[in-house]
């Protein structure tokens, strides 16, 4: 697997513009959203070049003075953007923020603002791919449907990818021994109350009733597979706030 | 001494103030080195109206404090002249430039191939700008010394005014037959051209301060900034 992949044409333009700067010795700032790469991107790129996290300034300083080149992450942790301290290095920073004091713009010879995973549409399928291959390796499953990308919601970019391809994984080589455990862990650690079996009954018949519903399309219908009358299964639909 | 036989026309040729003598038609008979340049960004109707505007009544000569601007060329003063009907002459007065003594600290400067960093600035404007960029660079160049964080900054702010252009004209070439002094020091010059329709220009300032640190003359207009870049090898 590469270190760093992306068929963006913002993000193809911003690697080019970094592998050109490799032969300057210049400043170059990369902002964008927590999880779209930037660090994959700035590894790859820049792989001799010694890294500091922005949050532990004691070390940050110790680096800058023993080094001329030099890789921050978390820039935005690191409060004290003094002119002085950069001055004769090359900074290669990485923020998850993009507002900074005005002066941040006159250190760094290049800005770029690398776009989210919801802007790079051409990116999700190909990091879908890899994160699947490494769940299938992980639960050891090859035969599961893939998951339907667009209702993938990307508000934290590869983490909510990786999380969802994950889960999906997860959730369809289940068995009941496997559901009764992870049950019987959720009972032990909730109950406690005076009315829990109402409170908790929700947790089978939810699922149980919205499957129905999904896969067989009617009230009628799923009454009968269940085998229960269906103005029970009316009453619980209004019970459980079923749409 | 015999006057009459000191060629004055050559005074006049190698003046850095242009002069140029027009026939009434407006045609240009003669101007010297300094209007050869000049006459390179303004026309000669523009040169030949100006001169009948400030036209004195009569025959004579007539000086005229009058800023004027074409380009990177800067005036404060004109004269308009006639002894007959048939010819009239203009002659213009360079501003003066403030003269600070150059000098170049060497320790921030590293040779540099300016079409990487060109490039490279070139690749950041495409990132938010969809201009149709028209480029004419000398790939021949030779790198030379450069504060490259500072230029590369400067560089930035300039593209980042033509963001909103819809073409940009790059031009990138070697100055022929002009030089700068730095500690005493001659320097041929690369001059760097970035023209469009129409630009920001809320930031001018700055660029010029950037091009100021860096040693760097600047011409900022609406439609076009251009930088003269000392070539230090």
């Amino acid at each position: 697997m590469k270190l760093f992949y992306s068929t963006s044409t913002k993000v193809q333009y911003i690697t080019k513009g970094l592998e050109l700067s490799k032969s300057l010795f210049v400043s170059s700032l990369i902002i964008g959203e927590a999880h779209i790469g930037k660090k994959s991107l700035i590894k790859s790129i820049f792989p001799e070049i010694p890294w500091v996290d922005g949050s532990d300034i004691i070390k940050l300083k110790q680096t800058l003075n023993k080094h001329d080149e030099l890789i921050i992450s978390n820039f935005e942790l690191y409060g004290d953007y003094s002119i002085g301290d950069f001055k004769g290095k090359r900074i290669i920073a990485i923020s998850d923020s993009t507002s900074f004091p005005s002066h941040i713009d006159s250190l760094f010879a290049f800005i770029y603002t690398m776009p989210s995973l919801k802007e790079r549409p051409e990116d999700v399928e190909y990091l879908a791919d890899i994160f699947t291959k490494e769940a299938r390796s992980i639960f050891m499953t090859k035969d599961i449907s893939p998951l339907d990308l667009a209702k993938i919601d990307l508000a934290d970019n590869t983490k909510s990818l990786k999380k969802a391809i994950f889960e999906h994984q997860a959730y369809n080589t289940i068995t009941p021994n496997k559901i009764e455990r992870i049950l019987y862990n959720y009972f032990e650690k909730e109950l406690g109350g005076n009315n829990d079996y109402a409170k908790y009954l929700p947790i089978f018949e939810h699922p149980l009733i919205m499957a129905g519903l999904d896969k067989f399309g009617s009230q009628l219908k799923l009454s009968s597979i269940l085998g229960i009358n269906r103005n029970t299964l009316r009453k619980k639909v209004y019970e459980l706030g079923i749409n | 001494m015999n006057l009459e036989s000191i060629d004055f026309k050559l005074f006049i040729e190698t003046d850095n103030n242009p002069f140029i003598l027009f026939e009434s038609s407006g045609h240009i008979i003669y101007l010297n080195n300094a209007a050869e340049m000049l006459l390179c960004y303004v026309g000669t109707k523009e040169l030949y109206d100006l001169t009948l505007t400030y036209a004195p009544k009569t025959f004579g000569h007539k000086s005229t404090i009058h800023s004027l601007e074409y380009e990177s060329f800067s005036f404060y003063s004109l004269m308009v002249g006639y002894e007959t009907d048939e010819q009239i002459y203009l002659r213009l007065y360079n501003k003066p430039l403030v003269q600070t003594k150059i000098s170049i600290s060497n320790e921030s400067l590293i040779a540099t191939d300016i079409n990487t960093i060109l490039e490279a600035n070139i690749t950041l404007f495409q990132l938010e700008s969809n201009a149709a960029i028209s480029l004419f660079v000398d790939q021949e160049l030779p790198a030379f010394k450069l504060d490259q964080n500072y230029f590369s900054i400067m560089l930035r702010k300039a593209f980042n005014s033509f963001i909103n252009s819809t073409t940009l004209d790059v031009v990138l070439k070697l100055i022929v037959g002009e030089y700068i002094l730095i500690d005493d020091k001659k320097h041929q010059m690369i001059e760097l051209v970035l023209k469009a329709p129409k630009r920001r220009v809320d930031h001018d300032d700055e660029i010029s301060q950037l091009a100021n640190q860096t040693h760097i003359a600047s011409s900022l207009k609406p439609e076009i900034i251009k930088f003269q870049i000392p070539l230090i090898l």
